[in-house]
């Protein structure tokens, strides 16, 4: 007879009851020949069923445990959440592409596009009614206005020649704006009316105002941009600012 | 398996996988946490699932692999705060009066994976080569764990040694 132990699989599945036949004997016969070994395989199979036993009654589960812890309930809740990202996601999406069109749309908010040339019609308002009292510069000579306007403004600035259309120019004077420097000069048409001429440089989005023009206030604007500055000319909004500001805008685009 | 059949299937295993997290996680509503994750998973990777795979040793496999995971993280997290203690928690002391019987109390003291062990196969009858797929380990590792399992159980009931010598058992 052998004295071979049995494995250690055969004496696990002896204290589990897995083992049937001809092993199973093995086993008996060897632990009956190993008292000490005996002791602990039995103690073994003592505890496997005790704790078979103490365990069983933790298999109770209450209603709403079951409910909650439900496959098909589990199920739709993963359903809803599911749902929700993607309604979620949908959403967001909305808020990005609205989001992203309003910025579109307000694009250059700010830079003037909504009233072009809004601050040179408040710099016509400003010293052309009083007749150009507080210039910067006071002059009648177009060179001297250029020069003027170069160094201030920008050296691409193009002021129109004028004096051979009845205007004489009366002076300038610098504005700050958000975009940068911008300057005035004042004509008078001959006949008591005072048109401006404006120019300010685009800003740093490079807003340049398409061709256009507007009333505001008792005030006529027409605007323009040569592609480095945006202009504009201002007159009052009646029969003999229009005419002067349309020979101003003639002569100066 | 159409979705009301996969759902029978696992209502059937509610009871078991909670008495087995209630053991991982000695806290009831924690355990239910558990058990619900577990059949999430379980219906998110059902497709996954191999068919010749027993389903009581597959979501017993999700529920551990969560268990752990979760443990893992609460570890790094105790780490983080700087009051990492024990490795292995001890049974808050009013359950430990609660725990009458000594197998059972000594059960409660294992660690984690002899307890997990013990239930498998002892109380749920699962098969070594299904205790082997959970845990990824040959059945061979399967059964000398076994072992050390059931003797330091024995040690625990019998001579109410309270834990050090598991450390070294392990």
């Amino acid at each position: 007879m052998t004295t071979t132990p049995p494995s250690e699989h055969d004496i696990h599945a002896y204290v589990d009851g897995h083992l049937d036949g001809p092993r199973r004997g093995e086993v008996e016969r060897y632990l009956s020949r190993h008292p000490e070994r005996a002791e602990e395989v039995h103690a073994w199979r003592q505890d496997a069923q005790q704790l078979r036993t103490l365990l069983a009654g933790d298999l109770g589960v209450t209603p709403s445990q079951e409910a909650a812890m439900d496959p098909a309930a589990i199920r739709l809740r993963r359903h809803k959440r599911r749902v929700s990202r993607a309604a979620l996601a949908a959403s967001l999406f909305l808020c990005l592409a609205l989001g992203g069109a309003g910025g579109w749309a307000a694009r250059g908010m700010g830079t003037g596009s909504i009233a072009p040339m809004a601050d040179a019609m408040q710099a016509y308002q400003l010293l052309a009614v009083d007749h150009g009292v507080g210039m910067d510069i006071t002059t009648g000579n177009e060179g001297d206005l250029r020069a003027w306007l170069s160094g201030r403004v920008g050296a691409t600035v193009h002021l129109p020649d004028l004096a051979d259309a009845g205007f004489r120019p009366m002076g300038g004077r610098l504005f700050a704006t958000d975009q940068g420097p911008a300057a005035m000069v004042l004509y008078d048409d001959g006949n008591g009316h005072t048109v401006s001429f404006y120019v300010r440089p685009p800003g740093a989005a490079r807003h340049l105002l398409p061709r256009g023009e507007r009333e505001d206030n008792g005030l006529l604007a027409n605007y323009w941009s040569d592609g480095w500055h945006n202009y504009a000319v201002v007159a009052l909004a009646d029969a003999a600012g229009r005419a002067a500001a349309q020979r101003v805008v003639v002569r100066s685009i | 398996m159409s979705d009301p059949r996969i759902d029978e299937a696992l209502r059937t295993m509610l009871p078991r996988l909670r008495r087995f997290a209630l053991w991982l996680v000695r806290d009831p509503s924690a355990a239910d946490d558990l058990v619900q994750s577990t059949v999430e998973r379980a219906l998110s990777h059902w497709a996954s699932r191999r068919e010749d795979e027993s389903l009581r040793a597959w979501l017993f496999a999700i529920l551990y692999r969560l268990f752990l995971d979760g443990k893992r993280r609460a570890t790094r997290y105790a780490r983080l705060l700087g009051s990492l203690r024990g490795e292995e928690p001890t049974w808050p002391s009013a359950e430990r009066v609660a725990i009458a019987n000594s197998t059972l109390a000594a059960f409660a003291g294992l660690p984690v994976e002899q307890r997990s062990l013990l239930l498998w196969i002892t109380v749920e009858g699962m098969s070594y080569q299904e205790i082997a797929d959970i845990l990824e380990i040959p059945i061979g590792t399967v059964m000398s764990r076994l072992s050390r399992a059931r003797r330091a159980l024995r040690l625990l009931g019998d001579g109410g040694v309270e834990t050090p010598p598991l450390r070294l058992l392990k």
